[in-house]
């Protein structure tokens, strides 16, 4: 699709970078990716960059990787590293005093790029968790030179039904950090909301709403299945950039690799890999 | 009445019980002494659960989505659907493809009902449904009108003589319907003639709408079928120059079922489903509704007798089904008939057909010397056949299909460039290849099949539960824009299988009882041009729908809905730039019967079109209230009064009607006014059965309805019909 109509491509590509990606909130790991980027009630150690919250229910440090190319372009590759560590002791499974996370991510390739440095804290108590994440941005577009800004982004996720449902959300950027007097640029500020079921240990249903300011809202959803302790399927869609998505996830012991891809209509295929290690040989 | 008075005193059936727990396992126990008590109550009650007399009119709904268009012809689609389910399955006898065939239950529940079935031996009573791991009350409720536990009374020889058994089988009606506008049209005034004695057109019949059908037939044993129809506007005359006996269509169908070896042999009117529908189907799919599951996988029914009246959906032939080996059947066919068609002679002497047709003409309407000018031009010859393998435990199928269509004068479609790698020339061998496989609660099937053009087709698909409440299910299909199926339906966006990729994910949650959200997302490509689409286009469509059913006998739902293509946009410009259109709809319906006599249903449905991202929405709503009501026991009246608003003609409403039984309208409600009918049911006899129906649509700010030969002086259209069914 792409090779067959470059100009379309193109210039599809520079919109999209210029809105959706743009320093936005991005998306973090591979199994948020599968799930069509209905994340915001995940607990995983990539809570960091999709719902601080989420954050607060690891129960041992954890560090892991993410690549992410997207369309086949290597001019669009984003890498990242995230770390997360439970703050005093840990009893049933709860950090006492909550979880602390740092990430950093690259996006983008020689001509522009973005890059940030990301500090999240996360607390559960009861059903209910709150957290927050700063985030130092720094962008370069090569001729331009570069700016940098600091957004701060808050979250929150409640158990509405133990174990059943629950909700999440997430406001990114609430401060509205400027990049450029120009035009008056600003970093995109977002709210993510959703709403995960699972009606077993299995299944996690998950649809999400996500408004930025200047965009037209998008609708996620996503479905995970645990076909097998050790192996998950997953498939999702994003309604405004139109893509499906789906993906995999293998556990073993304290490793866990996950992959997705996902397909927009336009411009094709994007991929999305992430390997997570726990520092914790009890596994729940 | 499906009620399990628990507090009925055992003693009814502690007979039924011992009889029965001695062919459990022991840890049986606590299920069997609940079947037990389930059969007591049954045989307290009655030996046999009445069937329902089937809401035909919820079930579609709830089965099919919103129409979207006028080019489907909807109603005998429905017919096809409603005679399918005139035909109860037995429920002891029917195999995994006869349950999926009814649409109804999950794989999960199928697979559950054929264990049960295997160790417990046949169901004594549609009560013992209950018992079924996997069977919820609504379900059993859905399913109850169209199915049943009786075996048809042994084997089909101890009944007599084939010709003995058509003769006493109660199962048969005669059919005779009539309908009319009452206005007058234009089609039907007097032509005003000029002095060489020419006028403008004018059809050449009565406004009479006429069927006549008479059907007997025993499930898995016998069909028989005689149909013959005029529409309005269609002579009724004997020509046979012009292959005309009569009515204007005229149809007929002999079966035979289940005779040893051979399973099935058609003679006249028949239709075939196999697969997925991509190179043979017959009319039994529902394609994107808000049932997002189980209507996903066609059924691999085989042959089926026809005895609808859509004029262009059948084969008119031979075809036989052959058991070759306990797990193989065979089945060979072979059809010839006339087609319309509008024939032309080519201009250019060195044109590369003589003679050639720019392409098929579905409507069935022969009404206009130029409608009749079409009326059966192009002979049609099409012999296949389909080799199909199913293991013992159902759990695996696969087959093979070959269709081979001969026609004696070229198709050859108008010169333009989205007509480019359309079907050409007289000959068409498509070959295509299916499987089906269930393992545990995944249930994969698929079609992919080639056309002499070199063009191909696939459709795969995938149904999971994964949770008791959790179904999903996922679709991929890629039909290249030279693939040509002549006979297929398989599921996509544009009305035939080609020029279309996809990908379908479906989803259906019970997260409590008596609620149920099912939802679906499809995204498609057109990879070449179409009619009034510049260039390659894509676009969504996704549907949600909770469904609410606080009492057995009330339901509620709300289903929104969006869909998004590309269109050439109305402005002319040298190159057409397709645009996305955009399509909100919401409905809103409720249904209940407060007593046993009176049934209500509210609908309310609405949408908004936009042709650009920058032109405005334009709106179109209806509100719809019908009652019903059972006067003693012989006579019922059903009435609707609706009002619709739309801007305009790109937003108007297609609104499901009630009907005579086996009729179905599906009226396209523009501008403003109100849409009443009322019908009467009259059972007259045990043998005779009436209805009469009279609608009217009354439109403000109109002084004509219609256009064209359509078309009346005065804002009102009311229609007529009346249909009388008489049993021997």
């Amino acid at each position: 699709m792409a090779k067959r109509y470059p100009i379309l491509s193109v210039l599809l590509l520079t919109g999209f970078i210029s809105h959706a990606q743009g320093s936005g909130p991005g998306v973090r790991g591979a199994r948020a990716a599968a799930l069509g980027h209905a994340s915001v009630t995940l607990n995983d150690v990539w809570a960091v960059g999709n719902n601080a919250a989420g954050l607060g229910q690891l129960s041992a440090p954890t560090a892991a990787v993410y690549a992410e190319n997207r369309y086949l372009l290597s001019a669009l590759n984003t890498v990242a590293l995230a770390v997360a560590a439970p703050l005093g002791k840990v009893e049933n499974g709860l950090a006492r005093r909550g979880v602390v996370g740092l990430e950093v991510q690259r996006f983008g390739g020689k001509l522009y790029n973005e890059q940030r440095i990301g500090a999240g804290y996360g607390y559960r108590g009861g059903l209910v968790s709150i957290g927050a994440r700063v985030d130092l941005l720094q962008l370069s577009i090569e001729g331009l030179g570069s700016r940098r800004a600091v957004a701060v982004s808050l979250g929150g996720q409640a158990e509405l039904v133990p174990k059943r449902l629950v909700f999440g959300a997430y406001l990114y950027n609430l401060n509205q950090a400027k990049l450029a007097e120009y035009q008056q640029e600003r970093v995109p500020t977002v709210l993510k909301a959703g709403i995960s079921y699972r009606p077993t240990a299995k299944v996690m249903l998950n649809i999400e709403t996500e408004k930025e300011v200047e965009q037209s809202a998008d609708f996620k959803a996503g479905v995970e299945y645990r076909v097998i302790d050790a192996l998950a399927l997953r498939a999702g869609l994003r309604t405004l950039t139109e893509e499906t998505t789906g993906g995999l996830g293998f556990r073993a012991g304290a490793l866990q690799i996950d992959y997705a891809a996902a397909w927009h209509a336009a411009l094709g295929l994007s991929q999305h890999l992430s390997i997570g290690l726990s520092f914790n040989a009890k596994q729940p | 009445m499906l009620r399990v008075p628990l507090n009925d005193s055992a003693a009814y059936g502690s007979t039924t019980h011992e009889a029965k727990a001695s062919r459990y396992p022991q840890k049986r126990r606590f299920k069997a002494i609940l079947t037990a008590v389930l059969l007591a109550a049954g045989t307290a009650q009655a030996q046999e659960y009445v069937r329902p007399t089937p809401d035909l009119d919820r079930l579609t709904q709830e089965l099919f989505a919103e129409i979207q268009s006028d080019q489907v012809p909807s109603e005998d689609l429905y017919e096809t659907l409603l005679q399918y389910y005139q035909t109860p399955i037995s429920l002891n006898t029917a195999t995994r493809e006869d349950l999926r065939g009814l649409l109804l239950l999950s794989e999960n529940q199928i697979s559950q009902l054929l264990t049960y079935r295997q160790q417990r031996g046949p169901l004594l009573s549609l009560y013992e449904l209950q018992a079924v791991p996997g069977f919820d009350l609504r379900t059993i409720y859905r399913a109850a009108p169209f199915v049943t536990v009786q075996t048809a009374g042994g084997t089909n020889g101890l009944r007599g003589p084939l010709w003995q058994r058509v003769f006493k089988e109660d199962n048969n009606a005669l059919f005779l319907r009539y309908e009319r506008v009452l206005q007058t049209r234009t089609g039907y005034t007097a032509a005003p003639l000029d002095s060489l004695g020419r006028g403008p057109t004018r059809y050449l019949g009565s406004p009479d709408k006429l069927l006549l059908r008479y059907r007997v037939s025993h499930a898995k044993d016998f069909s028989l079928g005689v149909t013959a129809e005029k529409d309005a506007g269609e002579q009724l005359t004997w020509n046979p120059n012009g292959r005309q006996y009569g009515a204007d269509f005229l149809s007929a169908h002999f079966v035979v079922q289940e005779r040893g070896k051979l399973k099935t042999l058609a003679v006249g009117d028949y239709q075939l489903q196999f697969g997925q529908g991509l190179l043979l189907s017959s009319g039994l799919q529902v394609g994107k509704g808000a049932e997002t599951i189980t209507t996903l996988r066609r059924s691999s029914i085989g042959v089926r007798p026809y005895s609808s009246i859509l004029e262009s959906t059948f084969f008119r032939g031979a075809a036989a089904t052959v058991e070759v080996a306990p797990t193989v059947r065979a089945t060979a066919f072979v059809s010839r008939k006339r087609v319309d068609a509008n024939v032309q002679l080519a201009a250019d002497s060195l044109a590369e057909f003589d003679e050639f047709s720019s392409g098929f003409l579905l409507t069935g309407f022969h009404r206009t010397p130029s409608e009749r000018a079409n009326r059966q031009t192009l002979r049609e010859t099409v012999a296949g056949g389909n080799l199909s393998y199913t293991s013992r435990s159902g759990h695996l199928a696969a087959g093979l299909t070959a269709v081979d269509t001969h026609f004696d004068k070229a198709i050859q479609r108008r010169p333009e460039l989205y007509n480019q790698y359309e079907f050409r020339g007289t000959h068409n061998l498509a070959l295509g290849a299916h499987y089906t496989y269930v393992r545990g609660n995944v249930l994969v099937f698929g079609e992919t099949a080639r056309s002499s053009s070199g063009g191909w087709g696939t459709v795969n698909g995938l149904l999971a539960s994964l949770a008791p409440t959790v179904d999903v299910s996922a679709l991929v299909r890629h039909y290249t824009r030279n693939f040509h199926t002549l006979y297929g339906n398989a599921l996509s966006e544009n009305t035939r299988n080609i020029n279309e990729s996809g990908l379908y994910l479906g989803l259906k949650v019970r997260p409590v009882a008596r609620w149920e959200v099912s939802a679906y997302y499809d995204q498609f490509w057109f990879p070449w041009l179409k009619y009034d689409v510049g260039a390659p286009s894509r676009g969504h469509d996704w549907l949600t729908r909770v469904t609410y059913a606080p009492t057995k006998t009330s339901l509620l739902y709300a289903q929104l809905r969006t869909r998004q293509k590309a269109y050439n946009p109305s402005s002319g410009q040298p190159i057409p730039q397709p645009e996305p259109t955009t399509r909100h709809s919401v409905l809103l319906y409720y249904d209940a019967n407060p007593t046993p006599t009176l049934g209500l249903r509210t609908r309310v449905q609405g949408s908004r079109y936009r042709a650009t991202d920058a032109s405005p929405w334009q709106r179109g709503y209806v509100l719809a209230q019908d009652a019903s009501v059972a006067v003693g026991r012989r006579l019922r009246l059903t009435a609707r009064y609706a009002l619709f608003d739309t801007d305009s003609y790109d937003t108007r409403q297609y609104v499901f009607e009630q009907d005579v039984l086996y009729a179905f309208s599906v009226p396209a409600l523009s501008g403003q006014g109100t849409r009443v009918y009322g019908i009467a049911e009259i059972s007259c006899t045990r043998q005779l059965t009436l209805w009469l129906r009279l609608a009217e649509t009354h439109y403000r700010h109109q002084t004509t309805v219609g256009s064209g030969l359509e078309e009346i002086q005065g804002p009102r259209r009311t229609e007529f019909k009346a249909q009388a069914r008489y049993r021997f």
